[in-house]
């Protein structure tokens, strides 16, 4: 059944945690003021009210715990859901999830599975500082044994979830704070999106070209896709065409897209909103040189915050941040460059 | 024609006078089944779903992030 309904992206979430529950009885999801309160960021207003406190489980604050108990749980034939309300906070439960999720799977020669997601929130711009505004993408993606997700609208998120909370490996869902649609926090035109109503699956290690372009290949992904979406309109302007890839996952990763449309446009830009050292950026860009480095015509270039903690102040904050010009800045850079 | 209106008890508007249109979840103008989830408020830290009175077409008349108070008309719905 298709809608026009323009849904956001809290509401694309929670409306695919609730249809897989009601498909399937092994799922329930448990996390820090999840229930009544339904979520910080949305992602779970009107569960408790729909599938009671047994399947919807407020915890304590004790990430070390619950984490732990997710993991035993789908280990037992469950199919939890765990919120880790700031990606920050994985300090106390990391060896739940790197040593535990990651591996057990590997570790029973495939005789246990761990169908488990860590749903969490990610994403600075609004002053939280440096404890609650990584992205954090690349510190999971680096772990074998977590798939990394990070839709950028209400589509996807809904499609994503939904093939997460089906997947037989623990699911890294990472939503960014700044697309939720909450009214306390303004977000981008377009991460609100219109919802089909049926639950649909969208496969993981799909990118998807957002705005086809000749010129330039900008590679993003989550919050990151909106400010290349604008670069790439202010970059129209000026006669640039720049084609948007949207990775929406980060494990599995389609580095064929990536190549694909690198061969085409001969210029590539990475933009991204975790660290740039040891990150995504430079993995993008190491594809890419891998299969054949005479694809590139110009140096390419990569924006995501220089290796320092996110800063509290707001203009700080904002000059350490990915923004729209400095993609068209940084565009023109490999423009200049080459044929 | 059908009024949205805000129900005049839906909070307390003497502890919080006004609070804004958060989304409206239909563009201007959209088909809107009777029932259906069209809009969402905040108040304070809380959020209420507005639900469409009447099936038809949607015209809004308070934008998102307009002030809206308890009794306010937020929009109407024609009949289709």
């Amino acid at each position: 059944m298709s809608s026009n309904r323009i849904m956001t992206v809290s509401r694309a979430i929670s409306e695919a945690i609730a249809q897989e529950m009601r498909a399937d009885p092994t799922v329930f999801i448990m996390g820090e003021d999840i229930g009544t309160y339904g979520g910080i960021f949305g992602a779970t207003t009107g569960l408790l009210a729909e599938f009671g406190k047994e399947r919807v489980r407020d915890t304590p604050i004790s990430e070390t715990g619950f984490i732990g108990a997710g993991v035993g749980a789908a280990m037992a034939g469950m199919r939890p859901i765990v919120e880790l309300m700031f990606v920050d906070f994985f300090g106390v439960c990391m060896d739940a999830i790197y040593n535990l999720a990651a591996k057990n799977i590997y570790f029973s020669g495939g005789n246990y599975k761990v169908p488990m997601v860590i749903m969490t929130a990610t994403g600075g711009g609004y002053s939280d500082a440096g404890q609650h505004s990584q992205t954090l993408h690349a510190t999971f993606a680096h772990l074998p044994g977590l798939k990394v997700v990070a839709p950028s609208n209400a589509y996807d998120a809904k499609g994503l979830m939904i093939s997460a909370i089906r997947d037989d490996s623990p699911v890294m869902f990472m939503f960014h704070k700044g697309l939720q649609g909450l009214a306390w926090m303004a977000s981008p035109e377009g991460a609100a999106s219109e919802l089909p109503e049926e639950a649909y699956a969208i496969p993981f290690g799909e990118a998807k070209v957002v705005r086809p372009g000749k010129d330039v290949t900008i590679v993003s992904l989550s919050m990151m896709v909106h400010r290349s979406l604008d670069a790439a309109e202010e970059l129209a302007t000026q006669g640039i065409e720049a084609e948007v890839i949207d990775l929406r996952t980060i494990v599995p990763l389609d580095r064929k897209k990536v190549i694909e449309s690198v061969r085409k446009t001969g210029r590539l830009v990475v933009v991204d909103e975790d660290y740039k050292s040891f990150g995504l950026t430079g993995e993008i860009i190491a594809t890419v040189a891998e299969e054949d480095p005479t694809l590139l015509k110009a140096a390419p270039q990569r924006l995501a915050v220089p290796d320092v903690p996110i800063p509290y102040s707001r203009p700080m904050e904002q000059y350490v941040l990915p923004s729209a010009d400095k993609i068209v800045a940084a565009v023109l850079t490999t423009m200049k460059k080459g044929a | 024609m059908a009024d949205i209106t805000i129900a005049p008890d839906l909070w307390d508007a003497n502890i919080n006078p006004e609070g804004i249109i958060a989304n409206w979840f239909y563009a201007d103008g959209s088909t809107v089944a009777a029932g259906a989830t069209i809009a969402e408020l905040m108040v304070e830290k809380t959020t209420f779903d507005i639900a469409a009175p009447s099936a038809g077409i949607l015209h809004i008349a308070v934008p998102k992030d307009g002030a809206v108070k308890p009794g306010t008309v937020i929009g109407t719905i024609d009949a289709a």
